[in-house]
């Protein structure tokens, strides 16, 4: 049972990565997969008036829009690994939008430092510093200390198109 | 005995504009956000120690194109109600493509709006093709129906002239609003609209907050000045008396009334001196001040055979005069 599970992770991890080349050729060698993608959040409004969120698949994108990059990790070697870091570089046309997690790891001088964005300040052409905004950040991470064998995740960062 | 005279205060509008014109025309680039087209792509980074050492993967890349977002501001560059007289008058506006991709816009001038006293004729729309906030004719380029700008990129401020005729028959203190309407070439309608594959590069267009169409409404008042002049007569015959007899000094005086709005220019007051009597030299008086009878420096001229003059220049509602001289009766 534990065999057949292993076997259909990594059966779609390798299904997903291979429409990217170089992720396909990485997955074959490497226990960790890596798969990222992109929703929309769209508010529905339903005909009694009520709103709902719902993620979509992107279409009809304009500045201001809500997206939610992905990135679903899978673990499908035999051995844990340490030092688990995924870094995700934000795109120069979103910013990280206000909601996001507080306790997310950011980075707002294109991942040399990082920390909480509380903890963060930038200094402008004039020399003074600032608290740094959502709009300064310029990477996000996720730090794990190991990744057992079979384990998976999804990590996720909301964005504002600027 | 009543003349019209004409106005012209739109003079302060027109400079007006062109002090402000300097600055407008500067744009700030992606004031509204990312350019349709751009493409964002994202890729998250893995490393990790799997204990042969330190290893890295990247994920696949995923990316969204920023389809085109469709929203038009217009305002009026005029600062109120332009004045005018019957004849030809300019209405300024400004356009803004608040969109992020290029865009060209249609142009609707409506001149019949509720309200009026008067409605203007739409003789053209025009493009400040010189970019100076000023109506140039000839130079500023006069659109062809059905009227639309170019394609105006993102951000791009346009001056537009709605260049009308007040009719004849408006009188003064008259006013009338001209709506000037700009809509989207690709499409308006309410937020959020879709137009599929009609966007930059074969994107989306999306209707904004705008409905990617916008009115402005630009005003015209008339200022027509009226002129009267009210001309009366006092007899003083050699007996003390008021008969006209050989002797008897007629004085004259007519007086120049200005009223309604705005300036009358080079406003002149003649008089012939009537047959039968001999203007008396050194009587012609404007507001009780002696003029000289020689055409010199000051405003009047007379003699017996040219009759009287007197030049007031330009001058501004309200406004009265006062020409008084004397004839004796032969």
């Amino acid at each position: 049972m534990k065999l057949f599970t292993k076997l259909t992770i990594s059966l779609a991890a390798s299904a997903l990565a291979l429409p990217g080349m170089s992720a396909a050729a990485q997955a074959a060698a490497s226990p960790i997969s890596l798969v990222g993608d992109v929703k929309a959040e769209k508010v529905i409004t339903a005909p009694d008036g009520t709103e709902r969120t719902e993620l979509v698949a992107p279409s009809a994108i304009i500045p201001g829009d809500r997206l939610i990059f992905g990135t679903d990790y899978a673990h499908g070697g035999e051995e844990a690994v340490s030092n688990f870091v995924v870094t995700n570089p934000l795109p120069a046309a979103v910013r990280l939008a206000p909601d996001a997690d507080p306790a997310l790891e950011v980075s707002v001088d294109g991942g040399k430092s990082w920390g909480v964005l509380a903890a963060l300040t930038v200094s402008g052409s004039d020399g003074a510093t600032r608290p740094a905004a959502h709009a300064d950040v310029t990477h996000v991470r996720w730090v794990l200390e190991s990744v057992a064998p079979g384990a998976k995740g999804r990590l996720t960062y909301p964005a504002i198109i600027r | 005995m009543t003349r019209n005279a004409h106005i012209n205060i739109a003079l302060s509008t027109i400079c007006g504009a062109a002090a402000l014109s300097g600055f407008m025309i500067a744009t700030s680039a992606q004031a509204n956000g990312v350019t349709a087209g751009t493409l964002i792509e994202n890729t998250a980074v893995a490393s990790y120690d799997d204990g042969a050492g330190p290893r890295t993967i990247n994920s696949n890349t995923v990316s969204v194109r920023v389809d085109e977002l469709l929203d038009v501001t217009l305002t009026s560059r005029d600062p109120g109600p332009v004045g005018t007289r019957p004849g030809d008058a300019v209405l300024t506006f400004e356009l803004t493509n608040q969109g992020n991709g290029p865009e060209a816009f249609r142009l609707l001038a409506n001149p019949a709006v509720a309200g009026n006293d008067f409605d203007v004729v739409v003789r053209s729309i025009a493009i400040d093709s010189n970019g100076n906030g000023v109506y140039d004719a000839g130079v500023d380029a006069l659109l062809t129906a059905p009227e639309a700008t170019a394609v105006l990129a993102p951000d791009s401020v346009l001056t537009v002239f709605v260049l009308v005729t007040v009719p004849d028959t408006a009188t003064d203190t008259q006013t009338s609003i001209v709506d000037l309407t700009a809509e989207a070439a690709t499409g308006t309608g309410a937020p959020g609209t879709v137009f599929a594959a009609l966007g930059v590069d074969g994107g989306d267009a999306i209707v904004g907050g705008t409905g990617a169409i916008a009115t402005a409404r630009g005003q015209l008042v008339v200022g027509v000045a009226s002129v009267e002049l009210t001309k009366s007569v006092v007899l003083r015959d050699p007996f003390g008396g008021t008969s006209a007899v050989p002797g008897t000094i007629a004085t004259f005086t007519i007086v120049a009334r200005v009223s309604g709005a705005g300036t009358v220019n080079d406003l002149s007051i003649t008089d012939a001196i009537p047959d039968g009597t001999t203007y008396a030299p050194g009587t012609l008086a404007l507001d009780s001040v002696a003029l000289s009878d020689a055409a010199d420096g000051d405003a009047g001229v007379a003699s017996d055979a040219a009759g009287i003059a007197v030049s007031l220049g330009d001058v501004t509602a309200a406004f009265t005069a006062s020409v008084t001289f004397n004839v004796v009766i032969d």
